[in-house]
């Protein structure tokens, strides 16, 4: 089709230009040629111009068709991707449930709000309740610590060493609860 | 292929106006028969262009278009005829 449009093409360009250079125009049978010759090119050059016109439609019909097929994948790849994307989902929700559940019911039991801020509330009382128990704790960590005798009384009842009466109730406090 | 249809056209519309100069030359009566039909075209093409909004209106076009159909036909009607004197 192509071929036969280039060389109509052809055909009409020198039957339109060759005539009219090479024959003479006084001559009859020259003349006579010549408008035959253009009767010709005119025939040849519409034919081409219609084989074109036809073959522009064509060429105009396969792009929408293209854009088309191309519009039907790329909404089939996309309806794929969202459906197995749903698929995922869902494997994952089921997955996830029984951990849920049991991630629940572990914190029923050991995070339960009202029970740990009992034992906190507990904790808190015998601490003031007790508070002999909280030194001897504060001593034995300094003494673990490699501290002596004047500095542990020093950093638990804040007094220092010497004759005062302070010192002397502090060191008798100390002997008592350590057992010397 | 769209350029090629159109060049195809506009070479049909050269070959046609040599053609109608070859026809001028065959008599004297058909010189002027000629003649007239090109001053008929002129004036044509002249109001067309003068009103160029009435007319794409009228034949439901674009005024870009109208005026591409008249230039072209103007250069086609020159073209033919040039090559026709000129050989």
């Amino acid at each position: 089709m192509h071929l036969k449009m280039f060389v109509l093409s052809s055909a009409a360009l020198v039957l339109w230009l060759t005539p009219l250079t090479a024959l003479d125009k006084k001559i009859g049978w020259h003349k006579a040629m010549q408008g035959v010759s253009l009767c010709a090119a005119i025939a040849c050059a519409v034919k081409s111009g219609n084989i074109a016109y036809k073959l522009s439609k064509q060429g105009e019909i396969e792009a929408i068709k293209e854009r088309a097929i191309t519009a039907d994948v790329i909404d089939e790849i996309s309806t794929s991707a969202y459906i197995s994307q749903q698929q995922r989902q869902h494997e994952a929700e089921l997955i996830l449930s029984p951990v849920e559940c049991l991630e629940r019911s572990l914190s029923l039991d050991c995070e339960e709000p009202e029970h740990a801020e009992r034992f906190t509330e507990d904790k808190l009382a015998a601490r003031s309740e007790n508070p002999d128990s909280e030194r001897l704790e504060r001593i034995l960590q300094l003494q673990a610590r490699g501290y002596g005798k004047a500095k542990i009384i020093l950093d638990v009842w804040g007094v220092s060493k010497g004759g005062s009466p302070k010192y002397k109730a502090a060191e008798a406090e100390y002997k008592r609860l350590v057992g010397e | 292929m769209k350029a090629m249809y159109l060049v195809n056209y506009f070479t049909a519309g050269c070959i046609a106006s040599s053609l109608l100069g070859w026809i001028a030359s065959l008599h004297p009566m058909a010189f002027k028969a000629i003649t007239f039909l090109i001053a008929t075209v002129a004036v044509v093409w002249v109001l067309c262009w003068l009103l160029d909004f009435s007319i794409s209106q009228l034949l439901k076009v674009s005024v870009s278009d109208l005026q591409a159909v008249l230039v072209s036909g103007l250069a086609m009607m020159l073209i033919g005829m040039g090559v026709f004197v000129c050989t």
